[in-house]
């Protein structure tokens, strides 16, 4: 129930986000820390990544993309490697990029 | 500054007239909105395709132009997959369409034989010239043979080095085919810093893994010019698990120490002269350095690499080139396809914000390297850099290598994700 709640919470959140999605990266809109380091995280986790089992996130809410990165930084989730990875950020650059993946 | 500027534009151009010493009234005026800037970026591999299509993503109405001399780019990651005989050259190849008629990048089919940095302009081996705003320079590597007494660079047709893909991937592939079951497979491995650090350790992984099965008596030799290697504590755990002693590494100070090569002959000198090793396949990887082209420009210092603004990937050498990938100074940042990818976004950003007068930000980003010791067991290594203290610095806490002992579906499930990893990494590059 929780799990579910979260994800439509995230789907509206997705779907709010359609509508400035060209104003998001145009060029008279600034380019922030966390659109970059959303940036970095999609080398793997885009389309293609997704064909052979690395989530797309852009097909994902920042709500659920939050908290399953404090999850893999506090030991909460198993991992082969996201667990390295989430432990290089803080709750405010988690957030700050978690915004960004439904824009690019 | 301008000196300099002035000094590598003569080099690079040869032109010693009084009116190019003066430069009269022709150095374009940079362009102050974003949105009408030319950029040129040289080199289209992992560092130049990224940041190319990561500036028509950030700022869609500046005009980019990639510049590169081949219709096709091979990633030197995943070219010990053919190696190893269990992926295609086409699986490693890719175009450059996609930026051409889908990112509206304008992309040239030419070398860049100079720059003008004074009249930011490049000069093509066409003979065409560009005028840029801003250049951003991915030039890769280049090979130091004159560090190795007896082989030259000629000698690569019968000693592949293999580490830039392509045909030299193909030889190296093609020389092991026709290896006798019981023969030697010698490595001479490079120095430090080098492209793909992990790269001459999967190397040999996969060629032990196509000779177990093929020619099992075959032996594997690594003379290093190094004392320890990256990952090395989960190839070793590998290669013990997967091919007993097949392989034999030895260290810089054990041995390993190559003082001279006999192309000829087929042997590498090692151990102050008392060790020749004799090969059946032999794999040169050379030392390194910048691409060629940096140094025709003066961007490099005294060791052949690039300095740069680890912030922006700014040139420290010139205002508007920007120099990324392998060949720059990236502080903890491995050279990588992976770093090059970040570093190809962060420059990108950067050259957004100051093209709108906006302060640079402080960048933040994440390399993994995967490696794999058989098709299905994969190692990685992985990394949270931040520019801090004027370089870019590991993340404390974070990153850091798989596990060791790990169980078999651990190692397959990071063999999938390596797979994953090259699908999505060259998507986000070459789209």
């Amino acid at each position: 129930m929780k799990q579910s709640r979260l994800f439509v919470a995230g789907l509206v959140a997705s779907l709010a986000m359609v509508g400035t999605t060209s104003q998001a990266i145009a060029d008279n809109d600034e380019i922030t820390r966390g659109q970059l380091m959303a940036a970095s995280c999609k080398a793997c986790h885009n389309a293609a990544g997704a064909e052979k089992g690395v989530p797309d996130l852009g097909r994902i809410s920042p709500e659920v993309i939050q908290s399953q990165m404090r999850a893999f930084r506090d030991g909460d989730r198993d991992a082969t490697i996201m667990d390295r990875h989430a432990k290089g950020y803080t709750d405010e650059e988690i957030e700050a990029m978690s915004v960004y993946f439904a824009r690019f | 500054m301008h000196n300099f500027t002035r000094r590598h534009f003569l080099k690079a151009f040869g032109i010693t007239s009084a009116a190019a010493l003066t430069g009269i009234g022709c150095a374009p005026h940079a362009a102050r909105n974003g949105a009408k800037a030319h950029v040129v970026v040289v080199g289209g591999g992992s560092g130049g395709a990224t940041a190319a299509r990561y500036l028509k993503q950030f700022s869609p109405d500046m005009m980019v132009t990639l510049v590169e001399p081949n219709a096709t780019y091979v990633t030197c990651y995943g070219s010990n997959w053919v190696i190893g005989g269990f992926e295609s050259m086409d699986s490693i190849t890719h175009g450059y369409h996609n930026l051409r008629d889908r990112d509206g990048i304008d992309v040239i089919e030419d070398k860049v034989v100079g720059v003008d940095a004074d009249n930011r302009t490049v000069r093509l081996e066409s003979g065409d010239s560009l005028q840029y705003d801003k250049l951003v320079m991915s030039p890769g590597i280049d090979f130091k043979y004159d560090d190795m007494p007896g082989i030259e660079e000629a000698d690569a047709e019968k000693i592949p080095h293999a580490w830039k893909a392509g045909e030299q991937t193909e030889m190296l592939r093609s020389q092991l085919l026709e290896m006798p079951n019981g023969g030697v497979f010698v490595m001479v491995a490079p120095p430090n810093p080098f492209r793909c650090p992990p790269g001459p350790y999967e190397r040999v992984s996969l060629i032990a893994h196509y000779l177990k099965e093929h020619k099992p008596r075959s032996k594997i030799i690594v003379l290093d010019a190094k004392d320890n290697f990256s990952k090395q504590g989960l190839f070793e755990e590998g290669w013990e698990m997967h091919y007993g002693d097949m392989i034999e590494w030895r260290a810089a100070s054990d041995g390993g120490l190559v003082e001279e090569i006999d192309v000829g002959e087929m042997t590498a000198r090692a151990d102050a002269g008392f060790e020749r090793v004799r090969a059946d396949v032999m794999n040169f990887i050379p030392a390194q350095r910048a691409g060629q082209i940096a140094h025709d420009v003066g961007l490099t210092n005294d060791e052949g690499w690039v300095p740069v603004d680890q912030r922006t990937f700014k040139s420290e050498m010139d205002d508007n080139i920007y120099v990324l990938g392998d060949a720059s100074v990236a502080g903890a940042m491995p050279k990588s396809g992976h770093s090059a990818n970040n570093q190809g976004k962060i420059v990108a950003a950067a050259i957004v914000r100051e093209l709108m007068d906006q302060e640079p930000i402080d960048p933040s980003s994440a390399n993994t390297c995967y490696s794999l010791i058989t098709p299905e067991h994969g190692i990685s290594v992985a990394a949270v850099y931040k520019y801090q203290d004027g370089a870019q610095a590991g993340v404390e806490g974070a990153g850091g290598v798989s596990p060791s002992g790990e169980t078999s579906s651990f190692r397959e499930r990071e063999a999938a994700f390596t797979r994953a990893w090259y699908a999505g990494i060259t998507q986000d590059i070459w789209g």
